[in-house]
């Protein structure tokens, strides 16, 4: 099978897994109890505006017409509209996902900075105390709670120190670079990169553990093989063995943990999000929870199933492509 | 070899890691001390950060966003904190709740039909023509009638009982509202609901841009607006009752309690809403800082169902509200952020009776009287919607931890959620309002009657008790034009309520903010921080 048969199929399945996402979403507003006609007209609402908004959107309809209905819709970036809010569910979600995209890429970047080192480091210093360091520090990040470690940075970081803000987003990446670019005017970068720190450190010191021991145990693994000896035989560097060889092999599980991940911060990015009042999809989806607007609670888990699916499909590719062991069949 | 290769290597994978951790708090250092939210140091790049001069700027963190900017589109009072800074109400009500002229400089009861409102001259609004009456009809009639104003608003029945409004045949600078009946509430509501908007500004927009953009007669104009990020106005020049002292507004939102709090710490705003009563000692003790706090609209109390069994036993309904040691549950569980009630208005309303005192603590009493009622020994449940209102689980626990501790009583809690509660509460329908729950019910008209008839008179959409002689009370309140006779029979039907113990009254609500030592400014009963009311020093 060749790369793009093997794409194409995986976007196939990728569309039947969307599909399904789509369902269950769908299915979920009627096996949630109440009556759906409440969840979208306010809360409190009489039963004139109630019978209003079920005719409106369709919800006096038999459930298989709205289904489709909805398929049909959403096939045309309709994700139904927002009666709280009074705008088109997706304007509101797509004005979101910006802003959790920045934040898992950041959280991301921040991983990869700081975790490969580390695990080369600690790979590379087998029982010594930068090895103890780097795994004490894998296994209180994995241990930590990103909520409890977000709140201790804002009171330390931010309260305590004053040298970064507690929260907000107040510009995005592109605008900011956009200032950068056409106004050479480079306040917007650095209050984007000022509000950013702290959140993406929160997200991303899981991640970062997790390929701490990741690296740490694929070194190890590969330095014990056979291939390593003879490429010392050779009279190769060390640097390169570690770096060209060794380390290269490692990356090949890592950058498929990191893909998947990625998908992961996106959809879990919502407790980071919460605690630092950052305007992506999991404040707008906890917000959304609690006043029951239910369009934006679908389209938000809609848009963050599609996005996984995606990224996985980027990864499986990227996978083969990096590894010419592993078959597209 | 391999050793020196090995240290070689880890020296400079250290030093590489350390020079960029290095170069990461040095940046955050630079960061921290030129960011303009951090010390209000100004900076002409639009870096999309609301400017913060000290002098001039004032931030308001609340716990919600606006879900709209137009007035007539939403039912929290979090948006009409947001969307009241802009827009105005026909009448006004001071700190106390007391009313005021506002647009109306003239307020009367023509006859049972008519009430007639008189508009101030010369207001402008924010984008330049004048207010006219017949901008006041629209914006009533747009709140009462889903065929005008290209809206069905969720607030027609804030307004019920008002039919319409036009501009007087006989006044052209006033307004006549129908009723179709004796209404004494009407001006009322006007103070409290139905900002006014511009007809021909409203009309000539899709609702999506009346939801984005505003041109009220308010203090402040709207200078930008990021939809779930901040609002941000600046002072109207033109204000009909002067400018304002403040210059420049934000209120952005964070639902997260912590996070407000951490920024009012941080120095990144001014004042914080909805502070929790355990925290309020952690900032009134922080330098710059202190806590304001003022008794709100809502009542929390655990309604009956008069229909069912042992509810329907007016005994056991004593009992039930000698059992509970209120006074402790507020200095312990509140932090003294509450006041005790006795009846379902709040002092302050017009109709409250002040002679009434809350049943005192006494569960030998309460045990006798659930003898008494014949409904020894049973085991109720209090339905509680979770974490709805301040502290309300916890109290909600406490007041069930008082019954259970009764001899002859077992009492158990279930938590709810708010909205699938609501459903079952606001259908009309008693059979589906759960025996015994906890609720709180706000009502900023500042008048018994929305306390009462809601709750006491059949065919409203959460009736729950119903005493003939009390349904009679409210009713005659209701259409009685005299406001000595008036406030006369809501307080009697207050003191009905108590002595039937309808409910257990629990605590008035209080309003609790966070708030830096600059600014000056006497909080609300009716939740709002309205900032052409504050100062800074």
């Amino acid at each position: 099978m060749s790369q793009y048969q093997f794409i194409l199929r995986r976007l196939l399945q990728g569309i039947l897994v969307i599909w399904g996402v789509v369902t269950l979403v769908f299915l979920l507003r009627y096996m949630t109890p109440g009556n759906p006609v409440d969840f979208v007209a306010p809360l409190d609402a009489g039963q004139e505006t109630r019978d209003q908004v079920a005719a409106d959107l369709g919800l006096d309809q038999p459930v298989y017409v709205q289904y489709f209905d909805y398929l049909f819709g959403l096939i045309q970036g309709d994700m139904g509209y927002s009666f709280i809010r009074s705008q088109p569910a997706s304007s509101i979600i797509f004005a979101r996902l910006p802003a959790t995209i920045e934040l898992a890429l950041a959280a991301t970047i921040v991983a990869i900075i700081f975790s490969i080192p580390l695990g080369v480091i600690s790979a590379t210093r087998r029982h010594e105390p930068a090895d103890y360091a780097a795994t004490s520090f894998s296994l209180v990040g994995i241990s930590t709670p990103n909520f409890w470690l977000g709140i201790m940075l804002i009171l330390l970081v931010s309260v305590g120190l004053g040298i970064l803000p507690t929260s907000r987003r107040p510009i995005g990446f592109v605008p900011a670079m956009e200032m950068f670019i056409f106004q050479l005017e480079i306040q917007g970068i650095r209050t984007w990169i000022a509000h950013m720190i702290l959140p993406a450190v929160t997200l991303g010191t899981y991640f970062t553990a997790m390929i701490v021991r990741l690296t740490r145990s694929g070194m190890l693994d590969e330095l014990g093989k056979s291939y390593v000896l003879a490429t010392r035989a050779k009279g190769v560097p060390e640097t390169l063995v570690r770096y060209k060889h060794v380390l290269r092999n490692t990356m090949i599980p890592i950058i498929t943990v990191l893909g998947l991940q990625l998908g992961t911060l996106i959809g879990g990015a919502v407790i980071t999000e919460f605690v630092f009042n950052w305007p992506g999809l999991g404040t707008l989806i906890i917000n959304a929870i609690d006043v029951r607007d239910w369009p934006i609670i679908q389209g938000s888990l809609i848009v963050i199933g599609v996005g996984f699916v995606i990224i996985n499909i980027a990864v499986d590719a990227l996978y083969a492509k990096l590894n010419p062991k592993v078959s597209y069949e | 070899m391999l050793g020196e290769d090995k240290q070689g290597i880890g020296r400079r994978s250290f030093l590489a890691f350390a020079g960029g951790t290095a170069a990461t708090a040095m940046l955050a250092g630079c960061l921290g001390d030129d960011d303009p939210d951090l010390n209000g140091e100004d900076d002409d790049a639009d870096d999309g950060e609301p400017d913060r001069d000290d002098d001039s700027t004032l931030w308001i963190s609340q716990s919600q966003d606006p879900t709209t900017l137009d007035p007539h589109d939403h039912r929290e009072t979090t948006t009409d904190n947001v969307i009241l800074q802009a827009y105005e109400f026909h009448l006004a009500r001071d700190p106390d709740g007391e009313l005021m002229e506002g647009l109306a400089t003239e307020w009367e009861i023509v006859d049972d039909d008519r009430h007639q409102l008189v508009i101030r001259e010369d207001v402008p609004f924010h984008e330049g023509d004048d207010l006219t009456p017949a901008d006041c009809a629209f914006s009533i009639n747009r709140v009462v009638d889903p065929d005008e104003g290209n809206l069905g608003s969720p607030q027609a029945d804030q307004l019920a009982g008002i039919e319409g409004a036009e501009v007087d045949e006989d006044n052209d600078q006033a307004i006549i509202i129908h009723s179709g009946e004796t209404n004494p509430t009407v001006f009322a509501n006007l103070a409290s609901y139905c900002p006014v908007m511009q007809e021909e500004w409203t009309m000539d927009r899709e609702p999506e841009e009346v939801a984005e953009e505003m041109n009220g007669t308010g203090p402040y104009m709207l200078e930008e607006y990021v939809a779930d990020e901040y609002t941000e106005f600046r002072a109207f020049p033109d204000y009909w009752d002067g400018e304002a002292d403040i210059e420049s507004l934000t209120i952005d939102a964070a639902s997260e309690s912590s996070t407000r709090i951490n920024s009012l710490q941080a120095g990144e705003i001014d004042i914080a809403t909805a502070v929790p009563p355990d925290d309020a000692p952690g900032i009134d003790g922080d330098d710059g800082l202190r806590i304001d706090d003022a008794p709100s609209t809502r009542i929390l109390m655990l309604p009956m169902r008069y229909d069912v069994e042992p509810f329907s036993s007016q005994e056991f309904r004593q009992a039930l509200n000698y059992a509970i040691d209120f006074e402790t549950i507020v200095d312990e569980v509140l932090n003294d952020f509450g006041d005790a009630t006795a009846q379902p208005t709040l002092e302050g309303y017009f109709g409250h009776n002040p002679d009434l005192e809350p049943y005192p603590y006494d569960p030998e009493e309460a045990e006798r009287l659930i003898e008494e009622s014949g409904y020894a020994d049973e085991e109720i449940t209090l339905e509680v919607p979770a974490g709805r209102y301040l502290q309300s689980d916890e109290i909600a626990q406490a007041c069930v931890g008082y019954l259970d501790d009764l001899e002859n009583l077992s009492c158990e809690i279930e938590m709810r959620d708010f909205g699938e509660m609501t459903d079952v509460l606001l259908d009309g329908d008693i059979e589906t309002t759960p025996d015994f729950f906890l609720i709180g019910w706000g009502n900023t008209t500042f008048d018994a009657q929305q306390n009462l008839f809601p709750w006491f008179t059949e065919g409203t959409s959460q009736w729950t008790f119903i005493d003939e002689e009390l349904e009679d009370l409210i009713f005659a309140a209701a259409s009685e034009i005299d406001e000595d006779e008036r406030e006369q029979l809501l307080m009697d039907a207050c003191e009905l309520a108590h002595d039937l113990a309808v409910f257990v009254f629990l605590n008035r609500e209080y309003l609790i903010y966070g708030v830096n030592e600059r600014v000056e400014w006497e909080p609300r009963q009716d939740e709002y921080q309205l900032a052409y009311e504050m100062s800074l020093r």
